[in-house]
């Protein structure tokens, strides 16, 4: 009964972004050492994917059929050995792995589309079947290629694990994030984490495309999977037919900077709420109670007595403000959780910590990122274009700061040197370029994708005014995307369908989302699809 | 050898002769392919959900989130009498609101027709995304009560399916392979009566028998010209074969069928003793029966024995022991190469050595019966 909630869940599994990866999951591994819990809470937030399989995959050999969690059909799997560090040819080689899903029909042979995953960190494979499910119609014709990014998934993967220990209780307010890097680094000694950022990782990619022998890829990148797209397409323009963006970071921009986008998806949340007649009509004051609750904790956390969300063992929950914020940040990324927040915003205000626990529940597996390599990334190419003026910025937010303070603790035991200065030049291509961004994405907003846009000639900008991050798996955006590696051709993509409202009603209590029919609420229920949507489409 | 050449060359040009009965063979080969693919095309798009089903739902007021959900699913309200509504009712229960804040079930009913092929596909659908809406609320429900989802889902099912997307395809292969076998038999039949029954009722067998050839130079030359009428057929089914099936959206239902070099290469290479036992049955039959006519009927009748096996094969109905006969042993190797499993060599073989077998018996037995004037006079 769950399952095909479990599905949709993980179809955004494969969304996670730069940052952040948009989706709750619902493994949840209690492996996640505090570094973990910590930058995840900031940086990484990493929420969770679904997908992420308990055991680690043996490594398969080369070429050969197998299957992957969550797809029955018999797929092409293998892995091309490449060195670990480009300048050393002959120093340590490392497996870059990829899962070729083959095309139903074949139309061309020469083609095939590459799905890129987000993080930095999350395993393109462990996604398969949500980007399987996403790009269904795409796959009747062309493979689809996943390609494990080196230091994620099975190839080389770059994970901490400091043990088991219980998420619920620890208590993130306290914890010398340099000791808990310095730890999660010693895990590491076997290999160079300096090498692990994008620019090798888009030749790790060229590798696998050349060794596969194909002429040419579409390109789907999600969340920070699109920064790994706009470097492949400065890199590589000859090999790529079209790009598809999804949920952008463009490369002028650290991903650093998302703080402001945090902000933003809160603020939406509050106005949607306060806009839709049933929920302003349940939840008045809800930005109220949110900022009541938030400074209770920030007078110190609560803890409490609970059952434990899988076990149901009696535990203890240490609820801080981190885990408050964190929780209720990665509810934003799934339009179907976001509809719990208000309820469990107004519930924590009265006290009953429960709603507040489940959603928790579904952060606390960092499995879904690796973070050794999300560290590789953002140390090398996003911390150093921090400017003092965003710094200034990130200290009126509570967790634009804290974000940022675990990651420079995080950087300063990497040591990863900077990349070049044109790393955050905008890309200039003429190659068919569509670019999809959610209104009410909490991680990376629409004017991020117009920045994108800077010098791309051949390219279409749609905003879906329903979606959050990965509009492309809660949108008829799929169904572009397949159009899109049809014709070769953003010209005829028509984005109308993008404004259909497939807007989720909030809960209003622990049961429903329908206001009981009293004549006040009859009246209120039909005056719902007259409300203004909380943003017009705009393209 | 040279007397059987002419002997072949005078059957093609008598063939050749008449143009019409012979084609009419021919014309199997050519349209089966293209009447298939045709009905393949009308039955898919029939049979596939559309992307936008439209079906009449009851009530949407009271259920707006669902509405809307579905809606995002290619799910719509259509218009009552509009051409694409589908016979499909949702109603949504008046108490919908109250029973669901209740926690109750919150009634839903589908009515539709579940015998109506046409509409299985959309019903089923619909069944799908109305558990999809169902079981992401029961999820929502329990993270609301602090408790994780994956509790309630103890068992994790992994399929591991072994199937090709072209062995997927399977069923329509067979049928395709079963038209090729059955136009090696269809192909070379007018001709076969013709040059036997035909030739008798025109009085001009007697007269060929007094030219100074043996009975089994007859016999092997019509045979060939017999024979090389099967694969001719073959051929063309073959060919046309290759480029319709191309046209078909086999992607929509999930497998691709293709007809490959190899396979075709496979199959003429195949075809080969199936056509010559082809020809060996009908001119046995021919030469048995009385009349044009007579042979005519007869061999409707006898060729339903290869047919059945092969249909056998085809549709996986068949006994083990089916593998080892003629025909469908033929038809089974074939199958299990298009869908890319190993051939079992040893069962091609007995089955071509018996096709073999059976042509050569079939072809003594004719030349002896030849030495009768009972046979040649149609007595």
């Amino acid at each position: 009964m769950i399952d095909s909630m479990i599905h949709r869940k993980s179809h955004n599994a494969g969304a996670c972004v730069a940052i952040k990866c948009s989706n709750t999951g619902w493994h949840k591994r209690i492996s996640t050492s505090k570094i973990i819990s910590l930058s995840t809470l900031m940086l990484a937030m990493a929420s969770a994917t679904v997908w992420a399989s308990d055991k680690p995959t043996p490594p398969t050999p080369p070429t050969n059929t197998c299957y992957v969690d969550g797809v029955s059909d018999r797929l092409n799997c293998g892995f091309v050995t490449v060195p670990e560090n480009p300048n050393k040819p002959d120093g340590k080689q490392i497996q870059v792995h990829y899962v070729v899903l083959p095309a139903v029909k074949n139309a061309n042979h020469e083609e095939a589309l590459l799905a890129i995953a987000g993080g930095p960190g999350q395993s393109a494979i462990d996604n398969a079947a949500s980007f399987n499910t996403m790009l269904n119609k795409v796959r009747q014709q062309r493979d689809i290629l996943l390609i494990d990014q080196r230091g994620t998934g099975r190839s080389n993967l770059l994970n901490c694990d400091a043990g088991p220990q219980s998420l619920l209780a620890f208590n993130d307010d306290n914890v010398d994030s340099l000791a808990e890097a310095q730890k999660c680094r010693d895990q590491l000694t076997g290999s160079d984490v300096t090498q692990y950022g994008s620019l090798n990782a888009v030749k790790d990619f060229e590798a696998v495309r050349a060794h596969l022998g194909y002429k040419k890829l579409h390109l789907y990148g999600i969340s920070y999977g699109t920064r790994m797209a706009q470097l492949y397409m400065r890199l590589y323009p000859e090999h790529l037919a079209t790009v598809t963006l999804d949920g952008i970071v463009p490369m002028q921009q650290s991903v650093l900077e998302i703080g402001s986008a945090i902000e933003r998806g809160f603020d939406l949340l509050f106005k949607d709420c306060q806009e839709t007649a049933a929920c302003h009509a349940e939840f008045p004051e809800l930005k109220a109670e949110f900022d009541q609750v938030v400074a209770r904790l920030t007078e110190g956390p609560i803890t409490e007595q609970v059952h434990d969300p899988v076990t149901g063992e009696k535990t203890l929950l240490t609820l801080t403000r981190a885990k408050f914020y964190g929780a209720i940040r990665m509810a934003l990324y799934q339009t179907n959780v976001r509809a719990l927040v208000p309820h469990a915003i107004h519930q924590a205000a009265k006290g009953n910590y429960q709603p507040l626990l489940g959603l928790y529940a579904l952060t606390t597996d960092g499995a879904g990122m690796a973070m050794g390599m999300h560290a590789s990334v953002v140390c090398g190419e996003d911390i150093h274009r921090i400017t003092p003026a965003m710094r200034e910025q990130a200290k009126t937010s509570y967790v634009g700061k804290t974000m940022l303070d675990s990651l420079e603790a995080s950087c300063s035991v990497w040591k990863v040197p900077p990349v070049d200065a044109n790393f955050s030049e905008p890309i200039k291509s003429a190659i068919p370029t569509l670019l999809l961004s959610g209104e009410i994405d909490p991680a990376t907003p629409p004017s991020w994708g117009e920045l994108a846009m800077e010098k791309l000639t051949n390219a279409k900008h749609l905003v879906a005014p329903y979606a959050t991050h990965g509009v492309a798996y809660q949108s008829c955006a799929n169904n572009l995307i397949a159009e899109l590696v049809r014709t070769g051709s953003v010209k005829d993509l028509d984005g109308e369908c993008l404004k259909k409202d497939v807007r989720r009603s909030f809960y209003l209590n622990a049961s429903s989302v329908e206001p009981l029919a009293t004549e006040d609420a009859t009246q209120s229920s039909k005056d719902k699809p007259k409300d203004k949507p909380s943003t017009g489409a705009k393209e | 050898m040279n007397k059987i050449i002419a002997m072949v060359r005078k059957e093609l040009i008598d063939a050749a002769r008449d143009k019409r009965s012979v084609m009419a063979g021919l014309y199997y080969a050519i349209g089966t392919p293209l009447i298939m693919c045709g009905l393949f095309m009308v039955l898919i798009g029939q049979l596939t959900s559309p992307d936008d089903l439209k079906i009449s739902i009851t009530n949407p007021d009271k259920a707006p989130d669902l509405v809307r959900f579905l809606s995002n699913k290619g799910i719509t309200q259509g218009e009552a009498g509009a051409k694409d509504l589908k016979a499909i009712e949702l109603i949504i229960s008046p108490d919908y609101a109250k029973q669901m804040n209740q926690g109750k079930g919150a009634e839903i009913t589908i009515v539709a027709d579940n015998s109506e092929e046409k509409l299985q596909n959309s019903i089923r659908r619909l069944e799908k995304q109305l558990q999809a809406y169902s079981a992401e609320m029961g999820s929502l429900r329990l993270i609301a009560r602090g408790i994780d989802p994956r509790v309630v889902q103890p068992l994790k099912v992994n399929v591991h399916d072994q199937a090709t997307t072209d062995s997927k395809g399977g069923m329509i292969l067979g049928i395709a392979i079963f038209t090729m076998i059955y136009s090696v038999f269809i192909s070379g039949m007018n001709l076969a009566i013709d040059t036997s029954a035909g030739e008798r009722e025109r009085n001009s067998l007697a007269l060929l028998l007094s030219h100074p050839l043996t009975t089994r130079q007859l016999v092997l030359s019509k045979i060939i010209a017999v024979g090389l009428f099967a694969l001719l057929g073959l051929v063309l089914i073959l060919l046309v074969s290759k480029v319709a099936y191309t046209f078909v959206p086999w992607q929509e239902l999930g497998f691709s069928v293709s007809i490959t070099s190899e396979f075709m290469a496979l199959m003429l290479l195949v075809g080969i003793p199936v056509a010559l036992m082809a020809a060996c049955l009908q001119l046995f039959v021919s030469f048995m029966a009385k009349t044009f006519k007579e042979a005519q009927s007869y061999l409707t009748m006898v060729l339903f024995v290869p047919l059945a096996l092969s249909m056998a094969a085809s549709y996986n109905i068949a006994p083990d022991v089916l593998q080892w006969l003629p025909v469908s042993g033929q038809q089974q190797a074939l199958m299990d190469f298009i869908k890319g499993k190993d051939m079992n060599m040893l069962q091609l073989l007995v089955s071509t050595l018996g096709t073999l077998a059976i042509a050569v018996i079939l072809a003594l037995g004719m030349e002896k019966s030849l030495k009768s004037e009972k046979v040649i006079f149609g007595l």
